[in-house]
């Protein structure tokens, strides 16, 4: 079970919208269970970023760092799959790690459809659905899946 | 001692803690002392064979072992020790293209049984997208087998029709094709041999002005071009676009391939830095094909393309494949990048796509331009001063062998590579018409003729084939 505020899901859905119709990608900090804040990090991935996204080890390290000085914790990633199912898709099992939330908003035409997230195991060969709930903004109910 | 961050989610296996000292003189030992602490840990860190797992990276202070010694890389005492995972993924294609379905299991048996391709290859091969330049020679094995091995996407592109003096070679089209879109025709074949391809339909000239945006939606290009503006524009696109050509040319009964710009490898103009002077390379039409060999080169960059896209082998990258069908054998030259090439070197001053044709100096459509310039007589009119009887000489400056398969009844053969030491066999003082199969070595010999001395001479415009549309359709055009 992952709980996302409001300010972080803000942050996520905007970021989303913005990179839309490429794909976008960050950090979730929080405590296990809560995301309190969401960090946008850039795509690296070399090539149309419609359907990939890429994390640099490097932004993560920081990422990382950062919540440590201020008493946060790195506890998931999130990226967008425009016009596309809220899915863990081959590519994204395949370069997943089995440590964090994987968290997939979909985007459909520029708008918000829903969102779902997953734990990937160890050997990236399956990822199990983990409930999430986020609140509500001005389009979408809050859901559980 | 050094320490080590733990990553949050896996400090319940590291008794809670968020860093852990350990002791060891390199990364190996400190990660190996860890997960000895910690056994559950080694689990999360390690495959079954041992090995850190893809997705772990690790960092000394601000630096990926990778980028220094590895799991040797020396560790002090002062040092931090970061685990960060490499993330990455995408929505990636619908979930049709992510597998096979039973027919294609066993339409790609063959592919599946070989350890190398298996299911991870086939399913690359399927959501590859490969874009084809030209329906013709190579375009011809390059559109079947790629279909037929299970490109998912090709993008061809085309604007000529199919012609009778295609079929020896272009083995895509049939003799029942004469006359159709090369695109339609080479379409209709792949689709028969695999429906499950998409194909995308350029029914244009690659140009300056529309190469990126046609090339942007493909892994690769394969080029089957037969001219050399077309080449150096494919070179230049695909190394401005990052993306690998699969070169293949052919003349004769010698062909050549290799893979440019792949990877840091060379491109076209580190071979090439300049095209060669216009008319110095004769092309197919001019010089002619072997009609097997571009079979055999367009397979070759086939072969090339699967390797690509599988990841499988040695790929033709920094060498340059040459073949001769005559003594059949295959050479190699060694390519190397060259860091003064214009396009790829290491300050490129091609930044952009440039206009090719001005480059290569032929006019625009390849031939010559339509319509009788100065200095060159239209066909008819040939035609009109054989009938009044007028005193002229024609010289046909064809090879015997061509002289052999059609001729223009009264002219005199001196092939254009024997006229400097035959002018003493022409009248300076009468009027020459001098004629080709199209125009172009027959400009060269008027050029030379009126060096040499030769005040009335004129350009059969157009050649023979110009008198077989225009005068005598008896005479075979080829």
């Amino acid at each position: 079970m992952i709980r996302i505020e409001k300010e972080a899901w803000t942050v996520i859905v905007g970021h989303a919208r913005g990179a839309y119709p490429d794909e976008c990608c960050g950090a979730m900090l929080g405590v296990p269970g809560l995301v309190s804040i969401a960090v946008p990090l850039e795509n690296a991935y070399h090539g149309s970023q419609k359907d990939r996204y890429e994390i640099r080890p490097e932004d993560l390290l920081a990422v990382d760092r950062q919540a440590r000085s201020e008493g946060r914790e790195l506890i998931g990633i999130y990226h967008s799959h425009p016009d596309c199912d809220a899915y863990f898709s081959a590519t994204d099992l395949k370069n997943s790690c089995p440590w964090y939330s994987f968290v997939v908003v979909s985007i459909r035409e520029g708008r918000f459809a829903n969102a779902k997230s997953f734990r990937p195991n160890a050997d990236q060969t399956v990822a199990e659905p983990e409930d999430l709930a986020y609140p509500d903004l001005e389009e979408s109910a809050c859901q559980r899946s | 001692m050094p320490k080590i961050l733990i990553p949050t989610p896996l400090r319940q296996y590291a008794g809670n803690q968020s860093e852990v000292e350990v002791s060891g003189a390199t990364v190996g030992e400190l990660l190996d002392a860890l997960s000895r602490q910690h056994a559950e840990l080694r689990r999360h860190l390690y495959s079954d064979q041992g090995k850190l797992r893809s997705f772990v990276n690790v960092y000394v202070n601000d630096e990926d072992i990778r980028h220094l010694e590895k799991e040797a890389t020396p560790v002090g005492a002062q040092d931090t020790i970061s685990i960060v995972p490499s993330i990455a993924g995408g929505a990636t294609a619908p979930a049709e293209t992510a597998s096979l379905s039973k027919e294609e299991i066993l339409r790609y048996s063959r592919h599946l049984i070989i350890p190398e391709i298996g299911m991870e290859g086939q399913l690359k091969l399927k959501q590859a997208k490969v874009l084809l330049i030209g329906a013709g020679g190579l375009g011809s094995p390059l559109g079947l087998y790629l279909a037929a091995a299970g490109v998912g996407r090709i993008g061809l592109v085309d604007f000529d029709v199919v012609d009778f003096t295609n079929l020896q070679r272009q083995v895509i089209h049939s003799t029942a094709d004469v006359g159709r879109k090369k695109l339609d025709s080479a379409i209709e074949s792949m689709t028969a041999i695999n429906p499950h391809v998409t194909l995308d339909r350029f029914d244009t000239a690659l140009t300056s002005e529309n190469a990126l945006e046609i090339l942007k939606d493909y892994d690769m290009v394969v080029d089957g071009t037969d001219n050399f503006p077309t080449r150096y524009l494919v070179n230049d696109a695909c190394v401005l676009t990052g993306k690998p050509n699969v070169y293949g040319s052919i003349f004769r009964f010698e062909g050549q391939a290799t893979v440019f710009a792949y990877q840091g490898g060379p491109c076209y103009r580190c071979l090439y830095p300049e095209p060669p002077p216009p008319g110095l390379v004769p092309s197919c039409a001019e010089g002619g094909v072997l009609g097997i060999l571009p079979g055999l080169i367009g397979l070759v960059q086939a072969t090339e393309a699967v390797k690509l896209i599988t990841g499988i082998g040695e790929p033709l990258v920094g060498r340059l494949l040459l073949y001769d069908a005559l003594a059949m054998r295959f050479r190699e030259l060694k390519l190397r990048r060259d860091p003064e090439c214009p396009v790829c070197g290491d300050h490129p001053t091609v930044r952009q796509l440039i206009d090719y044709h001005q480059f290569c100096g032929v006019p625009r459509g390849g031939q010559a331009p339509a319509g009788v310039k100065e200095g060159e007589m239209d066909v008819t009119e040939l035609k009109a001063k054989i009938d009044r009887g007028d005193r002229f000489t024609l010289v046909d400056v064809r090879e015997t062998h061509e002289f052999q398969i059609c001729r223009i009844p009264g002219s005199v053969l001196i092939p254009l590579g024997e006229l400097a030491r035959r002018t003493g066999e022409l009248d300076p003082a009468a009027e020459i018409v001098v004629h080709c199969k199209m125009g172009g070595r027959s400009a060269k010999a008027v050029e030379f003729l009126k060096k040499s001395g030769f005040g009335n001479v004129s350009n059969l415009a157009g050649g023979i084939l110009a008198w077989s549309d225009k005068v005598d359709p008896r005479v075979p055009k080829y």
